[in-house]
């Protein structure tokens, strides 16, 4: 069982535009449907979408996020090998490499397009040295 | 599907324009892994019997490994595989670089394409799409200007690009095909067979997942496989290197090599660690294979030592999934401003092979190559070949426009690069790699002509290490110098894992390298076996080299796709692989002898001075003993139509 959009959905269209892999298709106000072949799993049209509408496939109803609460990923350059495996993972290309330290000849991931970033993870999940961590961004408390 | 392989291919016909998945039953991966073996098994079922390799009916294959993407370390090799125009027989060459976890994201573990485009094309495939797209305004341009103008016109975030130049568009035989601006899969000259095709690119941007059966398990393994590539005790400076190769050489013991060394050497400089080391040990030929490391000392290989190409290294990168990073991106005073950091193999052809010291002349040249598409191997050989001519008068000034082809001359070494990139006079002559040339030429130009089955082998000399005289020769893709050499086999250090194959000593004499014995075929056997199954796995040579016990590529095979194969059924398989490359050479009319690398290259005469000294390579007899591991006929190296049969399972 794929993800799966369900009958509450109200055709907004955000889905369809945040799917790097491009696998939702439906009209404006209508049900949108997803590519189960082509679906990746990212769970960001479930973050974005306004009405709650993408079961994953477990059948739960992914639960919306603000976008400026997305989690995305943070390196710990200690634990990297500069491998690019994250690099590659990320659908949307958000991480690219940086320039190197004036000590370290390696050039290390960042999220250098931090814009591009769906929050799915799939750095995290390929990463094999576990160097990277997915954390939210934090809010400064009110003075 | 979570075997770690995608399962499908993809099929182009240029002709008729028709694009298709085919889906590969789970048995052929058995048999044969993917990668390379996959290849091998596609080609031999779907290119007919003595094709020409220029023509419609040969089949180019992209080919991506089977650990690429599962979270493995040191696999992001791709393949590309076709009956080769340079030797007739199975083409192969290997690249690291990005493209690998390219073609499977798009769904696919191969990309094949045959027919022939009346026009410049490119295939551009993603998740959606897949599509011969126009590429006549990029006919003409080089590879890095070909690869950052497609960039740029699909636009998707991680488009990966492999391209020829203008070397494989005018099908060069010693053509290769770019990935990452400039890294080449070189060898076999493959370029010429996409020229041919009039297929400048293939665009990849797809997006789809790698699933492993246990990622977990490969996580785990990855982990120890990294502890060992990041201990890096400090080393000394680059020139030192020369006086470890000189004792390596005086020594009349050979203190099995343990691959960390090398490992701590490509870690700190990359392959250029080798530049001063290899000639002082003898494992570098030299002025056109004639010369000894007494023509080319410390003095003369110093401008080429280790810290030279460090020193301008603006950063260091790494392929995929490659925790060790011995890439690099130089920056050079000349016409271009940065090119890839040089290659041992490409020092040694442009510089001890023509005896070049200007090592400026060597990062220009090492860019033109990598922009024009061509082999770096093939061509500084043939540059040697026509500086030798030269010297025997045999070519002259009225072929030059007057320039002097004599050893050393850095000019004459550019002449002949440009000229051949460009197939311009001399140039159009010697593009196509020294066997054709030398035919062309006569005059007895063929007994400077150094090559195995119309391939110029790569920059170790086979005097020092006769295990690559046997793979120059053996092997159904000749004068390739990635297959095996009795100094892999100590690397790999596979008796520790795998039962029944031979065990090498801490130390042992090294007047016993020379002596003719079967073990040198069997140890032939299992670096052939074995070569195929890292081909398989898409697993980059040096960082198999670390050692069976330290990177796992059995564990890791078992791991991603759900199999419980011990190391001497993967060994098997290897053996499988390497039937069927052969089968496909006897197919199309290749006979194994005569791919036996050009005497000189042997010690036929031997030399009487230097590292190499007296050594005569007697690869007859160990051709005969390595076509009998095998079960082929040891006469003619072929194997019988039963185990033909056997070994290629046509029917699926």
């Amino acid at each position: 069982m794929a993800f799966n959009i369900i009958e509450t959905c109200i055709g907004c269209g955000a889905c369809i535009r945040i799917c790097p892999s491009g696998c939702i298709t439906g009209e404006k106000k209508e049900r949108h449907a997803i590519d189960p072949t082509l679906c990746m799993e990212c769970s960001a049209c479930g973050r974005i979408c306004p009405s709650g509408s993408v079961e994953n496939r477990l059948g739960q109803i992914i639960q919306r996020v603000k976008r400026a609460q997305w989690e995305k990923p943070r390196f710990d350059h200690k634990t990297c090998m500069a491998c690019t495996i994250c690099v590659e993972a990320c659908p949307t290309g958000a991480i690219t490499l940086g320039e190197p330290a004036s000590k370290d000849p390696h050039a290390y991931p960042e999220l250098g397009l931090e814009k591009r970033c769906i929050g799915c993870g799939f750095c995290v999940k390929e990463c094999p040295v576990t160097a990277i961590a997915m954390t939210a961004p934090v809010e400064a408390l009110p003075a | 599907m979570k075997k770690g392989y995608m399962g499908k291919v993809l099929v182009v016909d240029l002709s008729t324009r028709e694009i298709w998945e085919e889906t590969i039953p789970d048995t052929v991966y058995k048999s044969y892994l993917s990668g390379m073996g996959l290849g091998a098994w596609m080609l031999y079922n779907r290119i007919p019997a003595n094709a020409d390799p220029l023509g419609p009916d040969n089949m180019l294959g992209f080919m991506s490994g089977l650990l690429t993407g599962t979270g493995s370390l040191f696999t992001g090799r791709w393949m590309v595989v076709g009956k080769s125009p340079l030797t007739g027989a199975w083409g192969e060459a290997n690249c690291g670089g990005h493209f690998s976890p390219a073609i499977k994201r798009c769904g696919f573990d191969g990309i094949f394409v045959r027919g022939k485009s009346d026009t410049p094309v490119y295939l551009y495939c993603d998740d959606h799409v897949r599509e011969i797209r126009d590429a006549t305004s990029l006919w003409g341009q080089d590879t890095v200007e070909t690869e950052n103008a497609l960039i740029k016109t699909v636009n998707r975030p991680n488009a990966k690009v492999a391209c020829i130049g203008p070397a494989g568009e005018s099908i060069s035989l010693i053509s290769g095909i770019s990935t990452d601006k400039g890294r080449m899969a070189a060898r076999s000259g493959l370029g010429a067979v996409m020229g041919a095709k009039r297929l400048k690119a293939v665009v990849l941007a797809g997006t789809q997942r790698i699933v492993p059966h246990n990622r977990d398990e490969i996580k785990r393994l990855s982990q120890i496989c990294n502890r060992w590539v990041q201990f890096q005790p400090p080393f000394i400076s680059g020139p030192l290197t020369a006086p470890v190769g000189a004792l390596m050489r005086i020594l009349p013991t050979v203190l099995t090599q343990d691959g960390l060394l090398y490992k701590i050497l490509l870690k700190k400089w990359g392959t250029v660690s080798m530049n001063q080391m290899s000639p002082e040990m003898g494992d570098s030929p030299i002025k056109n294979w004639k010369g000894t490391n007494k023509d080319w000392g410390f003095s003369k290989s110093y401008s080429s030592n280790p810290d030279v190409f460090t020193k301008c290294e603006r950063v260091k990168y790494h392929c995929y999934s490659c925790p060790l990073g011995c890439g690099g991106i130089c920056l050079t005073n000349g016409k271009y401003q940065e090119t890839h950091k040089p290659e041992y193999e490409t020092v040694l052809a442009l510089g001890g092979l023509c005896m070049n010291q200007d090592v400026d002349s060597i990062f220009y040249l090492n860019e033109l190559l990598n922009r024009m598409g061509m082999d770096s191997i093939s061509a500084g050989a043939t540059a040697a070949f026509a500086m030798e001519c030269f010297e025997k008068g045999i070519i002259t000034t009225a072929d030059t426009d007057g320039v002097e082809l004599t050893w050393g001359n850095p000019k004459a070494v550019e002449y002949l690069i440009e000229k051949m990139a460009r197939r311009e006079g001399i140039g159009d002559l010697l593009a196509d790699g020294v066997k054709v040339a030398a035919a062309k030429i006569g005059n007895g130009a063929d007994e400077y002509a150094i090559h195995a089955g119309g391939q110029e082998p790569g920059m170790h000399d086979s005097r020092n290490d006769p295990g690559f005289a046997l793979h120059y020769s053996v092997e159904p893709a000749p004068g390739r110098h990635t297959n095996g050499a009795g100094l892999y086999y100590e690397m790999y250090q596979l008796w520790k894992v795998a039962k029944g194959i031979p065990k090498i000593p801490p130390m042992y004499l090294k007047s016993s390298k020379y002596k003719t014995s079967k073990r040198h075929a069997e140890i032939g056997a299992v670096n052939s076996k074995f070569m195929n199954v890292i081909n398989g796995a898409g697993v980059c040579m040096f960082g198999s080299f670390i050692g069976a016990k330290r990177i796992r590529i059995f564990d890791w095979l078992n791991a991603a796709a759900g199999w419980q194969f011990t190391p001497e059924d993967y060994l098997e398989t290897g053996a499988r692989v390497q039937t069927l490359k052969q089968a496909f050479n006897i197919k199309h009319g290749i006979e194994p002898k005569a791919n036996k690398i050009t005497d000189r290259a042997l010690g036929i005469a031997a030399q009487t001075q230097g590292a190499n000294k007296g050594r005569t390579v007697d690869v007859d007899t160990m051709m005969a003993d390595y076509w009998e591991e095998f079960g082929w006929d040891p006469s003619t190296g072929k194997p019988s139509q039963e185990m033909t049969n056997r070994e290629t399972i046509n029917g699926i």
